[in-house]
Formats: C-alpha cells, structure tokens, sequence
C-alpha cells in the first residue's frame, strides 16, 4: 500500500478558516444591522 | 433566557474558539497521511454538530409551537433554522476545501455530501416559506410543519455514512483519533455552540420585534379605506 502525505495542505486550510471567519462575521453584522432596523421601526410606531 | 448571560456565553464562545482554533492551527500534530489539511477538520465538524443542533432544537420548538400556538416558539425556530442553515452552508464549504484536497474534487454526488446539500435546501425552503404567509398565524404553522418535514433530512446526514458506501469517512471517537487533536475539536465546538445561541437569540429578538411591529401597524386594507375617508 503506498504510503505518504498530501503536500501543500495549509492554502486549504487557511481558505477554509478564512472562509468561516468571514460568513460568521458577516452575519453578525447583518443580525446588528435588522436588530437597529427593527429598533427603529417600533420606535416609530 | 437570561439576556446577560447569552451575552456572556458568547464572549466566552469566542476565547474558546480562539483557543481552540489557536491549539488546532498550531500546536495540534499534522495528521499521519492527510498532513496539515486535516486541520479543516477543528472547524469542519463542530460546524456539523452544531448545525444539527440548531436544527434539533429548532424540531422541538416547531412541535411545541404547534402545540402551544405561542408565537414565541416561532420567534425562536426561525432563529435556530437560520442559524443552522448558515452552519449548514459553512459545512458545505469547508467540506468541499477538505474534499479537493484529500479526494481531488470539489463535489461528489457521495450520499453524505448529497443529504447535508439536501439539508440546507430543506431548511433554506423553510425560510423561504415564511415570506409567502403575510398572516401571522399561517406563517407559524406554516415553518413548524416544514421544520418538521425537512428535520427528517438530519438522523439521514448523520446515519449514512453507516448504513450505505460512503467516500466520506464514519464518525469517529475520542477513541480512535490522537488525545492532542480531541482538545481543540472539543474547545471549538463549545465555543461554536456558545456563539450559535448568541446568534440565535439575537435572530429571535429580531423576529419577534418584527412580528410586534406587524400586529400593532394597521392592516393595509383598513388602512388604505381611511385614507380614502380622507
């Protein structure tokens, strides 16, 4: 059985975190966003 | 829930992330054969687990909601439904990342990569759904009944890989995989639960601001007669 290890692998894996970190901070973002917009609309009424 | 102490488990969720991210980027051992890509997996699967939590939880709440008919329990499903959809989508993403480097390709219709697509649809749809009932009450009942019919995707995603071939491998244990690598899978997957609830509860709050906003404006039909009056 052949032996050995996938070279090269850190490009995945920081493709990987970076992705991650960014779509949840994203979403936060968007969840602070409709939070002050929902504030707004029962601060209106 | 207590509104301070969700804000504090997610503070506390994102040291243990940072922690654990930190331990699993560096310090953790490369993997015997996949080498440093196995690393994707300290972020790849606490993102499943706690997508599927989120979607558990959000079964539960779409029964009670049913049940109750309070439209609280329909605030919190549609927290827990999205959340676990964008956990869902980050799964899919990381899995894909994992898959081209280990197996050389972005996708494969394999049957655990297939359900945890068809998962995100399914709860996706559940979404989507809520913005075709413009009356409060068939909007709830509508997303619990969906939640309950897409929730029968979840046992499928993580059963599959035991009951058919499958190129993705069966879940592992504490057991089989290196003590050192256990620690930052564990950290990481407590803090992403700690921030998935923060989340969670922040989408609720929202929704619930919306739906009191909605019932207090008055109907458009009503609305438009007294302008007319005017």
């Amino acid at each position: 059985m052949p032996e050995g290890v996938i070279a090269g692998g850190w490009s995945y894996v920081i493709a990987a975190y970076g992705i991650t970190t960014t779509v949840l901070v994203l979403y936060v973002v968007s969840l602070f966003k409709r939070s002050s917009a929902a504030r707004e609309v029962s601060d209106g009424r | 829930m207590n509104r301070g102490w969700i804000r504090w488990s997610g503070l506390a969720g994102l040291v243990l992330l940072a922690v654990g991210t930190w331990i699993g980027l560096f310090v953790a051992p490369a993997e015997r054969h996949m080498g440093d890509v196995q690393r994707i997996m300290y972020v790849h699967v606490p993102s499943a687990w706690v997508a599927m939590v989120c979607y558990t939880t959000a079964f539960v709440f779409a029964i009670v909601s049913l049940w109750s008919g309070r439209r609280v329990w329909d605030d919190r499903l549609v927290g827990a439904v999205e959340v676990g959809a964008v956990l869902n989508a980050l799964l899919l993403i990381q899995g894909s990342l994992w898959g081209r480097a280990t197996w050389g390709v972005w996708w494969d219709w394999d049957v655990r990569l297939t359900t945890s697509l068809v998962m995100l649809l399914l709860f996706a749809g559940v979404l989507a759904l809520r913005r075709l009932a413009d009356d409060e009450g068939r909007r709830a009942s509508w997303s619990a009944v969906a939640t309950i019919v897409a929730y029968v995707d979840v046992p499928l995603v993580y059963f599959c890989v035991r009951w058919w071939r499958s190129l993705h491998q069966v879940q592992s244990s504490p057991d089989t995989v290196d003590p050192a690598m256990v620690v930052p899978l564990r950290l990481n997957a407590i803090g992403l639960l700690l921030v998935a609830i923060w989340m969670a509860s922040r989408r609720r709050r929202i929704e619930g601001a919306r739906r009191e906003a909605e019932s207090a404006a008055p109907p458009a039909r009503v609305a438009s007669e007294e302008v007319a009056r005017a």
